[in-house]
């Protein structure tokens, strides 16, 4: 195992260390235990930049290519936005009970995967790659943000007893999560958008055409169409509550399976997450 | 959805039947309901359409909202106490220990403490979005719109298709010269004057340190045979001009040939292009055939030609073989074999209809995507106005707050009247709270 990898081991040890303290804080209503869940969250960050800025200095080229680099990458965005939302505004803490799950399990499936550096190919040879791969991690980052915005605001609600509400009570009201998390999908929104746009201005070049249909194209605008719905049901429908959080959660959960379930489950062309080491 | 899940293609494309024969049971239905093409099906022409139409729509009405918008933005400006005192959202009861002046200030703190930056204006305090924040969305829907738009006329005038070039051959950019060719109803080809040549052929060419892969050097002529343009084409480094885009799809070999009469003049002279193929006992399959007919023109047989490929680790390789021979393959008009020969280069085969078939070069030719589409210029600037558009929904606010300290006979009150339409830092109730904790005071319910 080489140094860079035990640091990326050190750095899934301090998320999953986080998200048991998120959880045991909140269930158990110990602040300081969330404050500690924060500090450990930036330190599970500082070892994963640490690791991928080694990694990236040896390969020559960042985290693009495979499913261990880019859900690394897909991590490093949503720990990056959470410990950054979460630090100038503390009363988002306790939302990491939702979002360094998120963060564990997809990192702690990339250590699962080959950790082998790939090549970069005559067909990503070029810097819409950096740009492309660029928006569609921070559009994860904020789409896992209303994902745990979402959580807790549907936690909430569903707390008949008060109790889960109580544990709660250190986030803001549940409008202003509402509208967090509704700013959160708008953000992403845009990223997603960006992805899409820089991908098919780079598969023009690359390629030769636009669009091809190809399933990570398909469903990247399934994705984005499904949160332009979610959007017009908020502002024209004027939807709120309990089911617009549920939306967020389920859409978030698609935008997952686009960037990380197509392709394992198609033989698609398309580097996107999953490249593993296909002729690309 | 589901078209995703089912391979995409034309009867004879072997995914389509592959998946075919292993899903006999669905196989019918889904070919009936076009699920194989389904991109470009009637019903997702449809679904298209209607996208169109309801983003017209919304474009539309966002259109009417923003100018509402924007009518308030300008009458907010305007704010006085007068106004204020006479309507406003919400009354707040202040400490009787602060002046107005400190009750102003102290609100202005609080607001901004939520992320909302008042200014004071004698005895009011407003903090207005700028004008232009409520068109991003308008923007942004009108450019989607332009975007669908563009794609549709794209696609009727678009042409792309493959088209494999010899290496020193110059084809016509022309519906004949493609192997295959898709053309929008709307594509008129007798406005294009123009040929494709490739001067070369690099099969391991490298740049930056990366190798490039199979790369041939493409020029691009004019109506009079003018060289426009002359590039390498490889991944990430097309040739562009104008509407064109050239790019290499694949390459293969040819078996050039002349006809030679007996006594050594050429009378003709054609290239025959051959593709790599793992499953050929020699390692190339022929694309298409030569025709040979007698002098009264009826079809004597047809003459299909493969190269031997030179093997290594019991695989073939795809490059110029060290020995550069042909093998033809001569087929009756009921598709028996008449003769078959492997020839080298200088060597002939006597015709039956008289003269001799010559194998003269054996080299590379690349198969060229082609692609002649005027919308994309458009169709970038429609997804950046978008994308600008968009930009400003998301990161633009666009909100009015403005407050002032009204006399009633219960005391000072801070009058507050506020419009958060999106993006705002904090909600109505967040504000109404930190206010009425910041001043002391108790609030006392609305007015308006």
């Amino acid at each position: 195992m080489t140094f860079e990898i035990i640091v990326m081991w050190v750095a899934l040890t301090f998320y999953a260390a986080a998200t048991a303290m998120y959880m045991f804080g909140v269930t158990f209503s110990k602040d300081a235990l969330t404050k500690w869940a924060l500090w450990a969250s930036a330190a599970g960050l500082a070892f994963q930049v640490t690791s991928l800025g080694i990694r990236w200095a040896r390969l020559g080229h960042g985290p693009y290519l495979g499913f261990y680099e880019v859900a690394n990458a897909l991590v490093f965005c949503v720990a990056a936005f959470f410990v950054i939302a979460a630090a100038r505004n503390p009363r988002l803490n306790a939302a990491g009970v939702a979002v360094m799950p998120v963060a564990v399990l997809l990192l702690g499936g990339s250590m699962l995967a080959s950790k082998s550096g790939l090549p970069i190919t005559a067909k990503l040879a070029s810097y819409w790659l950096f740009v492309h791969v660029a928006f569609a991690n921070l559009a994860f980052g904020a789409f896992a943000l209303s994902f745990g915005c979402a959580i807790v605001y549907v936690v909430r609600v569903r707390s008949a007893t008060g109790k889960w509400a109580k544990r709660f009570e250190k986030l803001p009201a549940q409008d202003v999560l509402e509208n967090l998390t509704v700013r959160f999908v708008l953000v992403g929104f845009l990223f997603w958008a960006m992805m899409i746009t820089t991908g098919a201005i780079w598969a023009n070049e690359a390629w030769g055409r636009y669009w091809g249909w190809d399933p990570i194209e398909t469903w990247s605008l399934i994705v984005w169409l499904i949160y332009a719905i979610y959007l017009h049901v908020r502002f024209a429908l004027k939807w709120r509550g309990e089911r617009l959080a549920w939306f967020a959660i389920v859409a978030m959960l698609l935008a997952l399976f686009a960037l990380v379930g197509i392709p394992l489950a198609f033989n698609t062309p398309h580097a996107g997450i999953g490249g593993y080491g296909k002729d690309l | 959805m589901v078209a995703t899940t089912i391979p995409q293609g034309g009867a004879s494309d072997p995914k389509v039947a592959d998946w075919a024969a292993t899903h006999p049971a669905i196989e019918p239905v889904v070919r009936a309901i076009g699920l194989h093409q389904a991109f470009t099906s009637l019903v997702f022409t449809a679904c298209i359409l209607a996208l169109a139409v309801s983003t017209a729509l919304c474009a539309w009405q966002r259109t009417k909202a923003a100018l509402g918008k924007a009518n308030t933005l300008r009458q907010a400006a305007g704010a006085d106490k007068a106004s204020l005192t006479e309507s406003h959202a919400l009354e707040i009861a202040c400490d009787p220990a602060l002046s107005a002046s400190e009750v102003l200030s102290v609100a202005s703190g609080t607001l901004g403490h939520l992320g909302i930056k008042t200014k004071r204006r004698d005895d009011v305090l407003i903090s207005k979005s700028a004008t232009w924040s409520v068109w991003g969305s308008p923007v942004f829907h009108w450019a989607l719109l332009a975007l669908i738009l563009t794609l549709i006329v794209g696609n009727l005038l678009r042409s792309e298709g493959l088209m494999g070039v010899a290496v020193g051959q110059t084809k016509a950019d022309a519906a004949d010269s493609y192997g295959l060719i898709h053309t929008g109803p709307l594509h008129d080809w007798r406005r294009v004057h123009r040929g494709i040549r490739v001067d070369a052929f690099e099969p391991d060419y490298q740049s930056g340190g990366i190798d490039r892969g199979p790369t041939p050097t493409v020029s691009l002529l004019d109506a009079a045979g003018k060289v426009v343009k002359t590039q390498r084409v490889y991944p990430n480094h097309t040739l562009k001009s104008g509407s064109l885009t050239i790019y290499p799809s694949d390459y293969g070999l040819s078996a050039t040939f002349s006809l030679v009469s007996a006594s050594g003049a050429e009378s003709g002279r054609g290239i025959m292009l051959v593709d790599f193929s793992d499953d050929a006992a020699i390692g190339t399959v022929p694309i298409d055939y030569l025709g040979v007919s007698d002098r009264a023109g009826k079809p004597l047989y047809r003459v299909f030609v493969t190269v031997p490929l030179d093997r290594k680790d019991g695989a073939f390789v795809k490059r110029v073989p060290a020995q550069l021979t042909a093998r033809v393959d001569a087929t009756g008009p009921d598709g028996k074999s008449v003769f078959v020969r492997t020839m080298g280069l200088g060597e002939r085969i006597a015709l039956p209809v008289g003269g001799n078939l010559q194998l003269d070069d054996i080299g590379y030719y690349a198969r060229l995507s082609v692609v002649d589409d005027w919308s994309i210029p458009l169709l970038y600037l429609s997804l950046v106005a978008a994308m600008v558009g968009l930009t400003i929904t998301v990161v633009a606010r666009q909100q009015i707050v403005s407050a002032t300290v009204i006399e009633t006979l219960d005391g000072a009150k801070l009058a507050v009247r506020m419009r958060l339409w999106r993006n705002a830092s904090s909600s109505r109730s967040e504000i109404e709270s930190q206010l009425t904790q910041a001043l002391n005071g108790v609030e006392t319910g609305s007015t308006t």
